[in-house]
């Protein structure tokens, strides 16, 4: 490029020879060597401004064609053109320097600056960890490497074992830090003193790089900051989900103390009585013993069932056993099924005919409908409407068919502050009335759980419409 | 000659239970508290019907329940709990007759009992031809659905979806068994054309096809023709 340069400020000169005086041809060789400067490291263009110089004495100044020089003027003006060559292409150097050092600086506060935004978005380590490799991998060409702790392990290759040895020391290793610099690489903590999460290694490395090392440095602490959060956030919820186990688990037992005692108390004394008074009991009273203990078995058994759904429903592995069933199928075997408990046939279904199938859990809508019937069956004494309506409903700007079974009774209703109160597990409306009612208050928890496996939901509105719906 | 029983079941209450109510009925009761020592008994003393609970200690018998049906036409009623509906319908693949979901009375178990020592025999030779219940008649040889002395029109795979049933009466046949024997094996998955089958039948043979009376549904199972 010099040489170009030189080359064309020579033929230019050539040309204009006849034209111009000695001191227009200078100027061009200054020229080229100011673009030289420019464009070249300070090593080349203070060989081009020595070799313009050269030119200029070897091609112009008199005598032509050798390197000396006739007149002392020429001579001056030669050796002054040699200094302001070798001062402006000094001067270039540390310009172009400078301004690449600050375009440097910029991109690197622009990825420090897209790097915390997107680390915001982050929700877990494994997500911070890819960012934090994206971020390395594009200020350094690498290989470089983002690891976790327990990502680490204990393979016995050399980077490994240089990210162990900077967790155990909390400190940057590698050329420039004083510590280990013979490696070819920076091995970086993520986390402080005794606290590193992980550790991050970038190649490559040059002793005297102190912005790319400290670049490096500000990453790794950004990853670190975003680390912590989302690992206090991740404590702080399962602390939380601890403690809502625990107060379920103590309202459970609180429940089972009076709900389960209850009918036991009663199965005993009436077994009881029949094993040791039988010859005093008539045989009305005998059969009336034997139809309490049926029915409160009976309701242990139901209890049992919806307790132990409600907590396979609540756990995060459960899976429904989802198949294509028919709505209409479902509510004949629960008809079928409770209206053992409804002689005065108090239910009024009404299902229309050619529903479409549904993707369901049988079992478990089963249960729900018929936990929703036998609800009203208990706390009202008028008709029940059981209805099944199909409708549409934008979801996300399309038109989604949802069926909604609704279950209506004439019973007393439920207050304003009671409605969400009711789908709490272990609690019951109307806990101070005078009906004697019972039941430990989880019928309604495990319908909405139901509900929302699903992807439905479960309301309650006034005239005691509970109404679901099914996607 | 009083009828056998044989009661596998682990459970020493439920066990006593079905032991004495069973043979208060006039059955001949045996009992097994595991799955090899029903084998045994199986082999010395062979009985006219098995009650199996699941999840007995020694496995969860679907390997017994073949190994009856490869020597015997032994009907075989499954009990099980709630949460066992996967086991229970891979039992009533493997060739079980009926089963029974505990808690259960025991009048739905002498019930059960009586239905599946009806059909004894006849998955060997189908004697099953007609079927009577309230309103409706089917006979199979003649081709011919009443209902209250009215005929019916059913589809061929109608006809073949309720000859069936009536072959087993009274008995549950699963999903799998229905759609293997009407559409073919390679059909098992395809639940969604047996409930659409069913619709129709239903609104076809029953008075209320919302609570039907004659074609049960064995939620998550399978389909009953009621016999009683």
């Amino acid at each position: 490029m010099a040489a170009l340069l030189l080359l064309a400020a020579t033929l230019c000169s050539a040309m204009l020879d006849a034209y111009v005086s000695l001191t227009s041809q200078a100027m061009i060789y200054v020229l080229a060597v100011v673009i030289a400067a420019y464009k070249l490291d300070w090593v080349p263009s203070a060989v081009s401004a020595v070799a313009a110089v050269t030119a200029l004495n070897f091609f112009f100044v008199p005598p032509r064609w050798t390197f000396e020089v006739e007149s002392q003027e020429h001579f001056i003006a030669l050796a002054v053109m040699l200094v302001v060559a070798l001062v402006i292409s000094h001067l270039a150097a540390s310009l172009r320097r400078e301004s690449r050092h600050a375009a440097a600086s910029e991109q690197r506060a622009r990825q420090l600056q897209a790097l915390a935004s997107s680390l915001a978005d982050a929700s877990t380590p494994a997500d911070i960890v890819s960012l934090g490799q994206q971020a390395l991998d594009s200020a350094f060409s690498g290989p470089n490497t983002v690891v976790l702790t327990a990502g680490i392990g204990e393979s016995p290759d050399a980077t490994a074992d240089g990210l162990r040895c900077c967790m155990a020391e909390s400190a940057v290793l590698g050329p420039g830090t004083g510590r280990w610099p013979g490696l070819n690489a920076w091995y970086l903590p993520l986390g402080s003193r005794g606290q590193a999460v992980g550790a991050a290694c970038v190649q490559p490395a040059h002793a005297a790089d102190v912005d790319s090392r400290e670049h490096a440095q500000t990453l790794c602490g950004l990853l670190d900051q975003a680390l912590q959060r989302v690992n206090l956030a991740a404590t702080v919820q399962t602390a939380e989900t601890e403690a809502r186990r625990q107060q379920l688990q103590s309202t459970f037992l609180a429940a089972v103390s009076h709900d389960l005692r209850t009918p036991l108390a009663a199965m005993v004394g009436a077994a009881s009585a029949l094993q040791t008074q039988s010859d005093k009991l008539g045989p009305a009273d005998q059969l009336r013993l034997l139809d309490s203990i049926v029915s409160e078995a009976s309701y242990l058994s139901t209890l049992t069932e919806n307790t132990l759904q409600l907590v396979r429903l609540t756990s995060p592995q459960q899976e429904l056993r989802r198949d294509w069933e028919s709505l209409e199928e479902i509510i004949g075997t629960v008809l079928g099924r409770v209206r053992q408990r409804d002689l005065t046939r108090r239910i009024k279904s009404r299902v229309p005919a050619g529903l479409p199938l549904i993707r369901v859990d049988p079992v478990m809508l089963a249960q729900l409908i018929s936990n929703l019937l036998d609800n009203a069956l208990q706390y009202s004494d008028g008709e029940i409407d059981l209805t099944v309506a199909l409708t549409s409903r934008p979801v996300a700007g399309q038109n989604a068919q949802a069926l909604v079974i609704s279950v209506k009774d004439r019973g007393p209703g439920i207050a304003d502050e009671e409605r969400e109160l009711i789908f709490e597990p272990y609690r019951r409306g109307d806990q101070s009335g005078p009906r004697e009612s019972r039941g430990a208050g989880l019928g309604l928890a495990l319908c909405r759980a139901i509900a929302a496996a699903h992807g439905g939901s479960l309301t309650v509105s006034r005239r005691t419409g509970v109404g679901a719906v099914s996607a | 000659m009083s009828l056998k029983v044989l009661v596998v079941e682990d459970d020493r209450e439920i066990r006593t239970m079905m032991q004495s109510s069973l043979s208060v009925e006039g059955f001949d009761v045996q009992t097994a508290v595991s799955l090899s020592e029903a084998r045994a008994l199986m082999r010395n003393n062979p009985p006219d019907v098995v009650v199996l609970d699941l999840g007995l200690p020694d496995g969860d018998g679907t390997e017994l329940v073949r190994e009856i049906r490869k020597q015997h036409a032994t009907p075989v009623i499954v009990v099980s709990a709630r949460h066992q509906e996967a086991q229970k319908i891979a039992l009533l693949d493997a060739g079980a007759d009926d089963y029974l979901t505990k808690p259960f009375s025991v009048g739905e178990l002498l019930a059960r009992i009586r239905v599946t020592l009806r059909h004894r025999g006849t998955s060997l030779a189908a004697a099953v031809t007609t079927h009577v219940l309230e309103d409706l008649r089917v006979d199979l040889a003649a081709h011919v659905v009443e209902r209250g002395g009215e005929a019916l029109h059913l589809t061929p795979t109608e006809f073949k979806l309720l000859a069936r049933l009536v072959r087993s009466a009274g008995r549950v046949v699963t999903h799998r068994q229905l759609l293997a024997d009407v559409w073919g094996a390679e059909f098992t998955g395809h639940t969604h054309y047996l409930r659409l089958y069913m619709a129709q039948m239903r609104a076809k043979i029953e008075r209320d096809p919302a609570e039907p009376r004659h074609l049960l549904t064995e939620t998550g199972v399978g389909y009953r023709l009621a016999d009683t």
